[in-house]
């Protein structure tokens, strides 16, 4: 369906925290949607492809859950910023107000804050499964005559109702919906500043004129002369915000809740539920910790050992699918281009997308029976303690996964310290990314090593992280100055199963954005690599080759030869020249100019290490090396061929450049530094400027290479 | 003098009494938001593993709040 000036109709679900908002989202649009999560699209909010019975289509769009429009966290901000802003992108021609059911009476407040903004709007009573199972009926009718509305039951679980939910709502966009009364009568107070914000700001309805007034201090899109016009009203006013807020609340709960309580029928008595019983356990003084910790350290297992049985055939089957392509192609450069510069890159992405979609999968499920609530709830004060707020141990979890979706979800914390110091340390989590580095640089560091002492490590690795974060945490705790309110309140929502289409729909949204970023990224990076690895200053590659072509011995063989052509002719090239000019900065690391590039490279994103390393000794190495350990790989057995050849590189002394110094400072290196454009992207909008994004790279790295730096000074080079 | 009222933090487990009034205005905002209202019948469930937190239950629902929140929130004797 259209609008005058012929683009969709736009319609937003909106609703309290916990009301199955985005239940109701993944029915109405399934896998029509798509997410403004990373960068490029610079959307706050889910929207997808609402069809009607009758075959209009509408832009649906899904606003973060909030209980009323006086918001404290950022994220609730923007449902206040689109809907007090006729002229937002996102203004909505009409809205679907999702309510739960089964708690009625504590679900209605933003309602009808809503209906007093005159936006046409259909009720929609979620969780009618739930409902009915607890013996509450609800009289849809009267409910509806009272509010003028349509009201539907229905349930996003189930499914029930939904059509009739679509004709209510196409129903509406036909008519406009009725003209109703105010269901708040301003006050006295408030309406004087409601008049004067109408007349100065011609303004047409006097609710959003009081909530300008309420929020003139931050609402985005205010000019700066409108919000000085505002100020001096609430000052002349003498209009007491907060307070007015607070008598506005309790004045509407106070004429809807004889109306829900005329039109629901509630069994009086309240089981002990389920979710008590559970919760007797989970948020024990002694077993929720422990628990909490048991869960982790699942999760943890669960990456490490279903890397056994993923990595390999992923691994094995690209490398299988690289030589097919290889030796069915002609020998030209596109054929080199593909097979020794896109393919192995994109391998490198492709190994560990199993990984961060069992890592969305775990933590999805964590959310979806509302069990993250508690581990916040539990940990408010552990994370207070490093400055930041219990919501953080969300963000700090979702960074072990990847950190952009994590620092997405730090809009829940209403104090910008706290949820600045969030933003600033996930990124140290090791997120799957590292994942592949790690198993590729721990056998190259402890070669001999037993494979538990292997494990010990790599588990290791993401206690270094988290002690980095938390560390980082507490500095900038005793730095940063903010007179931003901090809140826990939070509602702890009842467990239940997870609903499984929501479940398989996020994890799918994450994995294709994030290949589809990264994607991207390591596509660029190899044919950038491979260009410049292929070429030259004029005839320097050429010059290379001759030279090792006439001082070879005569006996050598044609693989050796070839392998030590193509060496030189890499050392030779642009990637060789920019490789050997960062040297003698990484050289105190302990890295030579391969890793350098590689290094260079994975600025863009860590994963590109791998694929970097790959697409540089497959172009020095023209001869296969044996893979002797195709069957039975163990997660840090595999990259066979890639370790091999780094294991027998030298430095030009002779010196083998993978030692035990090395390895560990190229770990730690990777621990720590920040690699990722995608985060900094992320970090810029969510902080809304440079500053945070340059700050966070130069000390994140910096203390990469401090750390580094005496890793390989202290370690034995052997 | 005697106080005429009590904090959730007096309160013992499993105890429950019924809201009076709020100490803070802008965490009163934010409460009542959320269906903390006068009037309403407030439960202590149990204090957080490590403290500074309580989990409670007003009128059926379960929320966690902060020391200083839940000392915010005024209960009859
Ligand atoms: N039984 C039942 N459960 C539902 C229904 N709709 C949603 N849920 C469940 O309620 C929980 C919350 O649903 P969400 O869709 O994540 O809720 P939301 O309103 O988007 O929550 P926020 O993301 O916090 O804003 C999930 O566990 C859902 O599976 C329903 O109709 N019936």
């Amino acid at each position: 369906m259209n609008d005058h000036s012929g683009k969709l109709l736009k319609i937003a679900l909106i609703g309290n925290p916990n009301s199955g908002k985005s239940t109701v989202f993944n029915q109405l649009t399934g896998l029509r949607q798509k997410t403004g999560n990373f960068p490029g699209v610079t959307v706050d909010m889910k929207e997808g492809r609402l069809r009607f019975p009758s075959g209009f289509e509408a832009t649906l769009i899904d606003l973060p859950g909030t209980y009323s429009l006086y918001p404290t966290s950022s994220d609730e901000k923007i449902v206040t910023t689109v809907l007090t802003n006729p002229q937002d992108d996102f203004y909505p021609d009409a809205l679907v107000y999702v309510a739960d059911a089964t708690n009625l009476e504590k679900h209605l407040l933003l309602f009808t804050q809503l209906l007093d903004l005159d936006l046409p709007i259909v009720l929609a009573l979620n969780m009618s499964d739930t409902a009915a199972e607890a013996g509450i009926k609800v009289n849809t009718t009267k409910l509806a005559e009272r509010f003028s509305v349509p009201v539907v039951s229905i349930s996003g679980r189930t499914g029930e109702n939904i059509q009739k939910l679509l004709h209510e709502l196409e129903k509406l966009l036909k008519t406009g919906g009725a003209s109703i009364p105010p269901f708040y009568p301003l006050r006295d107070s408030e309406k004087q500043v409601s008049d004067a914000v109408q007349l100065n700001l011609s303004v047409d309805n006097p609710y959003r004129a009081l909530l300008l007034a309420h929020h003139h201090s931050w609402l985005p899109f205010l000019p700066k002369q409108e919000r000085e016009t505002l100020a001096a009203i609430v000052q002349t006013k003498n209009f007491q915000s907060l307070k007015a807020q607070v008598d506005e609340t309790l004045d509407r709960f106070d004429r809807f809740t004889p109306i829900v309580r005329q039109t629901i029928l509630q069994p009086s008595v309240e089981p002990a539920t389920f979710t008590d019983r559970i919760d007797a356990f989970l948020t024990h003084r002694w077993f929720g910790p422990l628990i909490f910790f048991g869960v982790m350290l699942l999760v943890f297992m669960a990456i490490f050992f279903g890397y056994d049985i993923t990595g390999g055939w992923v691994e094995n089957g690209t490398s299988a699918i690289v030589d097919i392509i290889g030796n069915s192609l002609p020998d030209n450069w596109f054929a080199s281009l593909l097979t020794k510069g896109v393919l192995p890159g994109l391998q490198g992405v492709l190994v560990f997308v199993p990984q961060i979609a069992l890592l969305f999968l775990l933590i999805t499920i964590l959310e979806e029976v509302g069990y993250m609530a508690r581990a916040v709830f539990i940990f408010d004060k552990t994370m207070r303690r490093f400055g930041m707020n219990g919501r953080s141990i969300v963000a700090l979890i979702g960074g072990g996964a990847c950190a952009v979706p994590a620092i997405m979800g730090t809009r829940t914390i209403s104090n910008w310290k706290e949820r600045l110091i969030t933003v600033m340390v996930t990124p140290f989590i090791s997120c799957s990314a590292r994942i592949p580095v790690y198993l590729v640089l721990i056998p190259v560091a402890l070669p001999a090593s037993s494979w538990w002492t292997k494990a010990l490590i790599f588990g290791g690795m993401y206690f270094f992280g988290l002690t980095a974060a938390l560390g980082a945490a507490f500095v900038f705790k005793k730095i940063l100055r903010t007179s931003d309110p901090s809140y826990l309140a939070l509602e702890l929502p009842v467990y239940r199963m997870p609903h499984w289409k929501n479940v398989w729909l996020t994890v799918w949204e994450k994995v294709k954005a994030f290949i589809g970023g990264a994607g991207k990224i390591i596509l660029y990076i190899s044919i950038a690599l491979w260009i410049l690895g292929n070429s030259g200053p004029s005839g320097a590659l050429e010059n290379a080759e001759n030279n090792v072509r006439s001082t070879a011995a005569a006996d050598i063989s044609q693989d050796s030869l070839n392998d030590m052509i193509a060496a030189k002719r890499l050392e030779a090239s642009f990637a060789g020249i920019i490789g050997k000019t960062i040297e003698p900065a990484i050289l105190p690391l302990g890295y030579d100019w391969k890793i350098g590039i590689a290094l260079l490279s994975s600025f863009a994103a860590r994963e590109v290490f791998n694929g970097t390393m790959y697409t540089i000794y497959s172009l020095e190495s023209v001869a296969e090396i044996e893979e002797s350990e195709a069957q039975n790989q163990r997660p840090f057995e595999r990259y066979g061929r890639l370790r091999q050849q780094m294991a027998s590189d030298t430095f030009d002394n002779g010196q083998h450049v993978y030692t035990l110094a090395t390895g560990i400072s190229l770990l730690i290196f990777y621990a720590l530094a920040m690699q990722c454009m995608s985060t900094l992207a992320v970090v810029r909008r969510e902080t809304g400027s440079w500053k945070w994004p340059v700050f966070q790279f130069l000390f994140m790295s910096g203390l990469a290479y401090l750390c580094a730096w005496l890793a390989y000074t202290f370690l034995p080079k052997v | 003098m005697q106080r005429r009222y009590r904090t959730i933090p007096d309160l013992k487990l499993n105890e429950s009494a019924l809201t009076l009034a709020f100490t803070d205005p802008a965490l009163a905002g934010k409460l009542t938001a959320m269906g903390v209202l006068p009037g309403a019948r407030i439960e202590l469930v149990r204090p957080a593993p490590f403290g500074k937190a309580y989990y409670i239950k007003v009128d059926g629902v379960r929320l966690a709040l902060r020391e200083e929140e839940a000392a915010s929130i005024l209960l009859e004797i």
